[in-house]
């Protein structure tokens, strides 16, 4: 006991690595028992998180293990892991979504059941690891190793396109993050390791070219995973291929990772490349925003159309990300959270009409409402979540990106903010309409309909399933400073330390945040775009 | 004569695989069948014991720290790791032909034999300075494997790919031969390390001849490694040979010419700096072109030996990147990726046998749904393919990693992305033979013809399998043991090796 005191978060991230190979060395024949013991497995382990690190965190107060591992080519590199503000409430997520997605697709796979839940569990290693790895070695080592057991969850178990969605998933990360791998030896020549601290150091002693090229190295690996608009070419292959259970955990925590990629490591160490590339980053997310709504709208697959609003959802993380003001990145973090939560709910329900209708066309459906009434039910809530209705998440997190991104000192903040506005609204006749047709109306009355063969509503099971997501909505959305209390600090300092220009003041304060009133300071001009140099202006008002 | 004990220390690791050699084919005369499976079982167990023993004795020298030498031959850290790299992919070879060879029901004693004299040879190879023991030894574990390819003469093709090899192994040994000519002629000596310091004292180093004898003796490493423009036998030879051996030809031919190489051009020839330095570049370009066909080329094979050929062509290509780089940090990493390489692709070989893929059926198509039926071979393919690919946390990815460092470290930004791109694209026909094991379902006709024949039975084959699988696992985890207490010994603890 007193190793696991003094390394949870070890026993967090290769915990499940453990059980899952104790599962794939299980006979096939066992497969319902693997199952059961890689369910009950990640529940405990989701409760081991809870206890562990919202027990621990008390203040600022970080959890975090960090020890020499090996020193090669004379590059140490450090075992380190730590769960912090900017990566807490990422790691409950994944804790979270995996048992509950293991419950919710319970029935979905008929072979092969053992390994995959096995896959699963090696899966939630890489994630862990790479949300809780403190040395940029380490972190790249599970970014890489995510891949092979998604690889396999898509390429196996997935739909009719499988081995072309997998590889191209496999193939499209690779090839950021190979060549994130140059950035990053060239950076670790320059400081002699890993760690990001020394490594932040170090780019800020090199020429500024150079640091805008590494700055790109590292958006691009993070841009493919989140993915940002032109990268994003293998995300509704890979979505609408992949099993339910691949869809949810890539929509969740995995598209993630782009987002805390930019957060944890991309901004910190590069402050003034990162704003430098603000506007770029802003115009391709609000392209994304845009593009991926109308690209939703036309959709016929209700899991394509929710992939598709997936790059609408995360473009808006990304404009956060790019106003370099303190709400408008708590709202990133926050609508990352969101987007875990209903996204990962909208891949779950999708999936349990697929596995009643084995269809997900939406002209196959229509007057589901009658047929299923505590699935619509459901299905609404997330829907209205997704859309962004006050009192549901969605409505905090892109309020408060495109608050901040309206406020930010750069001056194309009110334009984008404006543009991206129009996303929210897309975003609501994209969703309402596929319910309309989905849901609404007359039943479907063909025999080859999807309606036709949905003959039961949910069971105890995927009730179970909702219920929390349903809670976490509504806490989410009425009460969302429990989830971004602890990220304000980090969040407050990362922007100080970028010299982001200071957000404008209007009449009107930014409502409901008062982490704006820390940074009254200067008063940056709206014209104020890339500080390169560390000078400050400071501009009369 | 006699000789010191020190000087038999230096000489037994290559006398005691030479008798394994010279005894076996005295067992292998033809016998009445009723004792002829007993003769075969005591030619494999008397080839492996020979084997045992150079490996035993090795890694007694290697613990003990001594580094004997007999004359020009010195069985110094370098050639005790030589020694047991080839020794260890002579030892997968050896179990993995019994069961190849019962699949193809060809076992004869003389495959034995010569497998047996090539790793003479190869030790030999690596062990010395002098050029004609260095071209002895070239020859002397060339013309086995010339053989050894064409070994099952009752295909065809068999004979096809061992003549194609001897013809163009043939004029590669003679250019080596006359660049060794060259500098002898020039410099008096034999011994390329005094050459070079003679030659360098004369100012001689920029000499033309100097310069085509240097040239001419890096063509004849480079054909060994299967660098282009030098690769074209590569394909057709390792299709021709038995698996086995195609995997042996693939990690020991390979290892040992770099390894000579290494001990060649950045050791001996050091004091000729100029010349180092236009072959370093020479080097460059070919790696360059190496990278690129061997990737691309294996792109749009159908046969997966072709592929593990093209494969092997474009693991040339990432060696070739630490002369490069050319600083002990990237040598270190070379034997590193070396000792990988060898479990990796003597695995990947084995698991052809270890499927009972026989004769011509090598395809892709072949080897489908087999992953699920056998899961132990299936996830030890999976450990392989990653690891050729490059993707942690396998063995594979750390090879590439300290070349790829010692590359950027070096000023050589634009090779290193060369270098990742080239493993991104070597990525996707790794993933095929995964796509073929795991994603695939065996076609009907295919079910059908399996369930008429008898199970596959591959024991020895299979038992390879694993154990070069946790060799890649080990490569992934104990970085440090594997190379401080391993490759960085062998290269600091041989003198005189690095500038």
């Amino acid at each position: 006991m007193t190793w696991l005191n003094s390394h949870p978060l070890t026993f967090l991230v290769f915990a499940p690595t453990i059980l899952g190979l104790v599962i794939l060395v299980l006979p096939h024949t066992l497969g319902r028992l693997s199952r059961m013991l890689g369910f009950l497995g990640a529940l405990a382990f989701f409760v081991l998180s809870l206890s562990w690190l919202l027990g621990h965190h008390g203040g600022a107060l970080a959890l975090s293990e960090r020890t020499p591992w090996f020193t090669l080519v004379g590059l140490p590199v450090d075992y380190a892991l730590s769960v912090d503000g900017l990566n807490l409430w990422l790691v409950l997520l994944t804790t979270f979504l995996v048992p509950l997605t293991m419950l919710g697709t319970w029935n979905s796979l008929k072979d092969r059941i053992g390994t995959f839940a096995a896959l699963f569990l090696l899966l939630e290693t890489g994630m862990l690891g790479a949300l809780m790895a403190q040395d940029l070695f380490f972190f790249y080592l599970f970014w890489e190793a995510m891949l092979i057991p998604m690889y396999f969850m898509i390429g196996v178990w997935g739909g009719d396109e499988r081995r072309y969605a997998a590889n191209k998933f496999f193939l499209f990360t690779l090839s950021g993050s190979l060549l994130w791998l140059v950035a990053l030896l060239y950076l670790a020549n320059k400081a002699g390791g890993f760690n990001p601290v020394l490594m932040g150091q170090a780019v800020s002693l090199l020429p500024f070219g150079v640091q805008c090229w590494l700055f790109i190295a590292f958006a691009v690996a993070f841009a493919i995973k989140v993915p940002l608009f032109p990268l994003h070419t293998w995300l509704p292959d890979a979505h609408v291929q992949a099993p339910t259970a691949g869809s949810v955990i890539l929509a969740g925590v995995l598209l993630k990772l782009g987002g805390y990629g930019f957060i944890r490591f991309a901004i910190p160490m590069f402050p003034g490349a990162a704003m430098h590339y603000a506007k770029p980053l802003a115009v391709l997310s609000v392209i994304a925003i845009i593009y991926g709504a109308l690209v939703s709208m036309v959709q016929r697959d209700i899991k394509k159309l929710v992939a598709y609003s997936s790059v609408s959802h995360m473009g808006f993380v990304m404009l956060g990300l790019a106003s370099f003001t303190v709400i408008g990145t708590q709202g990133a973090i926050l609508q990352m959270l969101n987007h875990g939560i209903s996204t990962g709910a909208l891949f779950l329900l999708v999936g349990m009409i697929y596995d009643r209708a084995h269809t997900r066309m939406i002209a196959d459906f229509g007057g589901v409402a009658v047929k299923m009434p505590v699935f619509t039910a459901f299905f609404f809530i997330v829907t209205l979540s997704s859309i962004g209705l006050p009192l549901t998440n969605g409505f905090v997190g892109e309020f408060w990106i495109l608050n901040g991104t309206f406020l930010s000192g750069f001056n194309w903040g009110r334009l984008y903010a404006c543009v991206a506005t129009s996303g929210v609204l897309l975003g609501a006749v994209y969703m309402l309409w596929m319910f309309k047709r989905v849901f609404w109306g007359p039943e479907n009355k063909d025999e080859d309909s999807g309606t036709h063969h949905l003959h039961s509503d949910l069971n105890a099971r995927e009730v179970a399933v909702m219920l929390p997501i349903v809670v976490l909505i509504f806490w989410m959305g009425i009460h969302p400073k429990t989830f971004v209390a602890i990220s304000e600090a980090p969040v407050v300092a990362l922007l100080q330390e970028a010299k982001a220009p200071a957000p404008r003041t209007f009449v009107l304060k930014p409502a409901g945040h008062e982490a704006t009133a820390t940074q009254e300071g200067a008063h940056a001009p709206g014209t104020h775009e890339a500080p390169a140099e560390p000078a400050v202006h400071e501009v009369k008002q | 004569m006699n000789l010191t004990p020190s000087q038999w220390a230096a000489l037994l690791p290559l006398l005691l695989p030479a008798l394994g050699g010279c005894l076996i084919p005295l067992m292998a005369l033809d016998k009445d069948q009723a004792t002829v499976k007993w003769i075969r079982a005591v030619m494999y167990w008397t080839a492996l014991l020979a084997v045992g023993a150079t490996f035993w004795y090795l890694t007694d020298l290697w613990v003990t720290g001594s580094q004997p030498s007999f004359f020009q031959l010195r069985m110094d850290r370098l050639a005790q790791f030589t020694g047991i790299f080839v020794v260890v992919a002579a030892a997968m070879t050896i179990l993995q032909s019994w069961d190849h060879f019962h699949q193809e029901g060809w076992v004869k004693g003389e495959t034995l034999s010569l497998l047996l004299f090539s790793v003479t040879g190869m030790m030999l190879f690596a062990a010395t300075t002098h050029f004609v023991v260095l071209f002895l030894g070239l020859e002397l574990f060339s013309i086995p494997l010339y053989a050894l390819v064409g070994t099952v003469r009752a295909r065809s093709e068999s004979a096809e790919g061992g003549m194609k090899y001897f013809l163009t192994g043939a004029v590669a040994s003679s250019c080596f031969l006359m660049g060794g000519v060259l500098i002898y002629g020039l410099s008096g000596t034999l011994d390329l390390a005094t050459a070079a310091i003679t030659l360098r004292s004369q100012g001689l180093a920029l000499d033309p001849m100097v310069l085509a004898g240097a040239a001419l003796l890096l063509l004849g490493f480079l054909f060994k490694v299967s660098a282009v423009p030098f690769h074209q036998w590569t394909p057709d030879a390792y299709e021709a040979s038995p698996h086995p051996i195609a995997g042996f030809m693939s990690v020991a031919t390979k290892g040992v010419a770099f390894i000579a190489l290494l001990r060649i051009f950045p050791g001996s020839l050091a004091p000729l700096g100029a010349v180092g330095v236009k072959m370093q570049s020479v080097v460059a370009v070919l790696a360059v072109a190496t990278l690129i066909i061997g990737n691309l080329t294996a792109l749009v094979q159908t046969n997966v030996k072709r592929m593990l050929a093209y494969s092997s062509i474009s693991h040339a290509g990432y060696l070739m990147l630490a002369f490069v780089a050319g600083t002990s940090a990237a040598y270190n990493g070379m034997l590193y990726y070396l000792v990988i390489y060898l479990a990796m692709n003597m695995g990947a070989f084995g698991l052809l046998t270890a499927f009972g893929l026989v004769g011509e059926k090598t395809t892709f198509d072949d080897l489908r749904g087999l992953g699920w039926k056998r899961p132990a071979m299936g996830i030890s393919a999976a450990i392989f393919m990653l690891s050729l690919a490059g993707i942690p946390p396998m063995g594979g990815f750390y090879g590439k990693y300290m070349i790829f460092r010692e590359l950027v470290g070096t000023g050589h930004v634009g090779m290193a992305i060369l270098g990742v791109l080239a493993s991104l694209v070597s990525a996707y026909y790794y993933l095929r033979f995964l796509v073929a094991l795991f994603l695939q379902a065996p076609s009907a006709e295919a079910e059908r013809l399996a369930s008429d024949r008898p199970a596959v039975h591959a024991p020895f084959a299979g038992a390879t399998v694993l154990v070069a699988a946790g060799i890649v696992l080990a490569g992934g985890f104990l970085q440090t043991f594997l190379s401080d207490g391993f490759t960085r010994r062998a290269l600091l603890e041989s003198l005189g090796l690095i500038r």
